[in-house]
């Protein structure tokens, strides 16, 4: 359930337009998984076999409901009953070997960049340091990996795994029956837009949700920074008030935000509410005629989840994209400055003795 | 690596016991905040209700359009029922949008309520505290710690609510329709909730160091930021990069590990849940094969969907995990400043208490920051009303501790300070300040304008006032130069004043407040000859007829004072007129005749007591 809040989120240094193209700032970001293409290699694999295994569980229900349960031939669980619990084992399986190996590269790629932030920052010119605050140059290292972190061990998962599911289910449902397949998707590209604007919708409240956010930041850096002149001429109070004014203007933004934001999945829910009723009422139609079973029926409402959902997600993990990008490329930048002062060439260094 | 040791220590020192403990504790306390919400978890709850109700009618209503539309071929009904799926949906989505409203609008509120409680308590930190801690990491506290809390707060109850209501609605559904079968179907709970608790106790604690981890990581790297020079200097950067590597590491290992754990418990319970499906299947096509059930299949169909359906909110409970670790450690970050305590109060039988003579008296004080460290040792001396007294001493000798007891910034270890013969702990804190005038060491200013921050300890002063007071304080001039005058913005946005022309405005701030006792922390040194005069003639004028403390920074200071104290570790070494204590022939008589004008005094001070 990746609500709009936390999917949506831009932080305001992030809507500085990125220099950089994808292409380079991804490139560099595989440069430092190289260590761990064995990892990665498998955890892609597992990825994918994950979501064929994850497809395979629906039409398991549709064979057991159609070949054994209605036609009362119950020997079919002979070998439906081994082959289900392979299939939930094995899918099991792959998401263990799936999140731990992307956990392994997450965790490994953003140490090593860390560390090279950190020998970067012994070697540059100490001017960098009395030009951008400490709290600046801080937010590198500290936030600006932990964004990275988070997109490696989620949303890159997530795009992998949700685009692999999707086409998955595309092609299951396509072969199932196509006509049921397209009725059954027209509703995507409304859904896909609505989520689209919606999240622009939703960016606009948050961002100024944001600013009072910083306003109210403003006021108690100043305040905490003035503190003992409040305190040696008793303002308190007045203080106080002048900040509770700050915060209920945030709160206020922040609620407006919420009421924008928990509007999200209804949104979606409504959506995919839509799409089953077309389902049920052509599906059952078409059992009627005899060109569907009810199994087949049944899974079909069930994909919708499977692909409905996610597609959703992939769109709402655009904005965790976007400020990973973000975050790369204001590291990168780092690990990019120049040295101004470097040792000379050895023949012409001289060692003082 | 020595740099890291003392870091990597601390990891090691880390236990998984305390830190559960610590995180209940956090959670215990949260709940309290929610008493004033009361309603709003009671309208949650309500909806919630509703919410796992709505839940279950489309998989019901799936099943009777199979049965009775697609097996008994009763084609009429199918749009009733499809209504039915239709409404309930809307109502399924209208609900779940005001339970994430009011959860939301909860949640602020009590961010709120901590907040403003957590600002408070700043309020009444002593100036000790603040020599302490930095800013920005207190700052970062109340919004980016408060922020997680945020994503706590929003979510939990109505996350916890949705999985216990859904469970229960599914449950007695299913059982309604057949009770061996729903008992099959409970088998895999057990399970679930056996798996999921050993989530939550394995995984809490690594999560929690993790967090620990990078907060030290994070304070690593700072410390060497600030320290750059130093370490340039003595070329220890490859230490500091091993160093770093060698916390990073930890970090990485405990992220892996917690990675671990979570990679095998996470995806089982979705899987378990779909083995009990298969237990679904078998079971009741049993006993539709023998005959003796009334079991359809579309209520075959309605338990397998059912359990898949349960997957969903115990997905949420158990990433709902992940969030509360989070605000535990943000919440833990905040509790730790309100808590801190606060050294000085008003005493329960403290008044508002007028100042008239403005006679003051120190009587046999010893005060310490830390208990059995003295800064202050049994000092005594009595100022007489309107006297001015110049108080000369190295860095650390506690000149600033000194004053700083007066308007109790601190309060004494034992002994006394008496103004008027009152002790300073009978009045009212806010009743003394205001009469004690302040003029601190930093001259701060607050962004505004010129006026706003000359009335800041009276912000209802005239404007004839507020010009009367900036010419005693030399600072009119000045800014009836500016286009603006008094109404010109100050600060990062505003003009940029010197800092001559801030101390004035100090001064200025002080002055108007009329105070009987002033106190002057004079410690700006480095200013052209022409600022000197005018600063120097401001104090003077600042000092006339009040009873006035000033930290010397300057000869000139000494000259005007009546008296002067000369301070060594803690203790008054010298007190007494200038030519008292030149006759008396010993330290102040050789700092005077060193004569280094233009340097800050301490140093002189320091180089004087070292020959």
């Amino acid at each position: 359930m990746s609500g709009p809040w936390g999917a949506f989120s831009t932080r305001q240094e992030e809507e500085r337009k990125r220099t950089t193209p994808d292409r380079v700032l991804l490139r560099r970001l595989y440069e430092y998984s190289k260590p761990f293409r064995r990892n990665l290699a498998i955890g892609i694999t597992a990825i994918i076999m994950s979501s064929i295994t994850g497809l395979a569980a629906p039409y398991m229900h549709k064979v057991a409901i159609d070949q054994i349960i209605q036609p009362r031939d119950l020997s079919g669980f002979l070998w439906w009953l081994p082959l289900f619990i392979l299939v939930v084992l094995s899918n099991y399986f792959l998401q263990y070997v799936q999140v731990y190996q992307m956990r392994i590269i997450g965790e490994n790629v953003v140490s090593r960049i860390r560390d090279s932030i950190m020998e970067r920052l012994q070697v540059i010119s100490l001017r960098y340091f009395s030009e951008g605050e400490v709290g600046r140059i801080l937010s590198r290292p500290v936030n600006d990996a932990n964004t990275i972190r988070i997109f490696l061990r989620m949303g890159f998962t997530s795009i992998l795994l949700d685009t692999s599911s999707i086409l998955g289910t595309f092609i299951i449902m396509f072969t199932l029956n196509y006509r049921l397949a397209m009725l059954a998707l027209f509703i995507l590209p409304v859904a896909a837009i609505a989520v689209w604007f919606f999240g622009k919708y939703s960016r606009k409240a948050y961002r100024r949700a944001l600013s009072t956010l910083a306003g109210l930041t403003a006021k108690m850096q100043e305040d905490l920074s003035g503190m003992k002149v409040i305190q040696a001429f008793v303002q308190e109070d007045s203080a106080k008030e002048a900040f509770g004014k700050k915060q209920d203007e945030n709160v206020k933004a922040n609620i407006r935000a919420i009421l924008v934001s928990s509007s999200y999945q209804p949104m979606v829910i409504l959506m995919r509410l839509i799409g089953t009723l077309v389902l049920l009422w052509y599906g059952t139609a078409f059992v009627k005629t005899g060109s569907i079973t009810v199994g087949t029926l049944v899974a079909f409402i069930e994909y919708q989840f499977s692909y409905f959902m996610p597609l959703m997600d992939l769109i709402a993990v655009y904005d965790q994209y976007q400020s990973a990008m973000a975050a790369t490329e204001r590291l990168l930048d780092l690990i990019d400055t120049k040295e101004e002062v470097t040792d000379p060439a050895p023949e012409v260094a001289v060692v003082l003795e | 690596m020595s740099f890291a040791k003392p870091v990597l220590n601390y990891i090691d020192s880390l236990k998984p016991k305390k830190s559960f403990t610590q995180s209940v504790y956090a959670f215990k306390r949260l709940l309290r905040y929610h008493r004033k919400y009361v309603p709003f978890i009671a309208t949650i709850t309500v909806l919630a209700v509703l919410r796992s109700y709505l839940f279950t009618l489309e998989p019901m209503y799936t099943s009777l359009i199979i049965d009775k539309v697609i097996v008994a071929g009763n084609y009429d009904i199918l749009v009733y029922y499809l209504m039915v799926i239709f409404l309930s949906g809307v109502g399924f989505g209208v609900t779940n949008f005001f339970i994430s409203y009011v959860h939301g609008m909860m949640s602020q509120y009590i961010v709120r309520d901590i907040r403003s409680e957590y600002y408070s308590s700043l309020q009444s930190k002593s100036y000790s505290f603040y020599d302490s801690v930095q800013v920005g990491d207190l700052v970062s506290r109340a919004t980016m710690d408060l922020q997680m809390v945020d994503g706590f707060l929003r979510t939990w109850i109505g996350t916890v609510l949705n999985a216990v209501f859904s469970v229960v609605a599914i449950f007695v559904i299913m059982n309604s329709i057949s009770t061996p079968m729903t008992l099959a179907s409970l088998i895999p709970m057990p399970f679930i909730f056996y798996f999921t608790t050993k989530l939550w106790v394995e995984t809490m604690p690594l999560f929690r160091n993790m967090q620990l981890i990078l907060g030290k990581l994070g304070a690593y790297i700072q410390q060497n930021i600030l320290g750059m020079k130093t370490v340039r200097i003595f070329q220890k950067e490859m230490e500091v990069v091993d160093g770093f590597k060698k916390i990073e590491q930890r970090f990485v290992d405990t992220a892996i590990s917690a990675g671990k754990i979570q990679s095998i418990y996470m995806p089982l319970s979705p899987a378990i849940l779909t083995l009990g499906i298969a237990g679904v299947y078998v079971y009741s096509a049993y006993s539709i094969a023998a005959l003796d059930s009334s079991l359809t299949i579309g209520d075959i169909i309605l338990f397998a969907r059912y359990m898949i359906r349960l997957t969903f909110p115990l997905r949420d409970l158990s990433m709902l995990l992940g969030t509360w670790i989070n605000a535990s450690a943000g919440l833990e970050r905040v509790f730790e400043i309100i808590d801190a305590p606060r050294s000085v109060s008003d005493l329960p039988n403290a008044k508002n208490i007028a100042i008239k003579e403005g006679k003051l008296e120190f009587r046999n004080v010893t005060f310490g920051y830390a208990k059995k460290r003295p800064v202050l040792r049994n000092v005594s001396f009595v100022v007489m009303p309107g006297e001015k007294v110049a108080i000369l001493g190295a860095t650390g000798s506690g000149k600033s501790s000194l004053v700083y007891l007066v308007p109790r910034f601190y309060d004494v270890d034992s002994g006394s300070v008496l103004i008027d013969g009152v002790d300073v702990r009978e009045f009212k804190l806010s009743s003394l300040r205001k009469q004690i005038g302040i003029v601190l060491q930093d001259v701060f200013l607050f962004s505004g304008t010129v006026r706003s921050n000359i009335a800041f300890g009276k912000p209802d002063a005239s404007m004839e006032e507020i010009a009367k007071i900036a010419r005693m304080a030399r600072i009119n001039e000045f800014v009836e130069s500016l286009p603006e005058g008094y109404e010109s913005m100050v600060g990062e946005r505003g003009a940029t004043l010197s800092g001559g022309q801030k101390q004035r405005i100090t001064i200025a701030r002080a002055l108007l407040m009329d105070p009987k006792i002033l106190i002057m922390d004079d410690s700006l040194s480095f200013v052209d000859s022409k600022t000197e005069k005018e600063i120097q003639s401001a104090i003077e004028e600042a000092m006339k007829g009040r009873t006035t403390l000033i930290i010397a920074q300057r000869l000139s200071t000494i000259k005007n004072a009546d008296k002067i104290l000369v301070m060594e570790n803690g203790t008054i070494i010298e007190f007494g007129t200038h030519e008292e204590l030149i006759a008396r022939n010993g330290t102040y008589k050789r700092i005077y005749e060193t004569q280094f004008l233009d340097r800050p005094l301490d140093e002189v001070v320091m180089e004087v007591r070292g020959s």
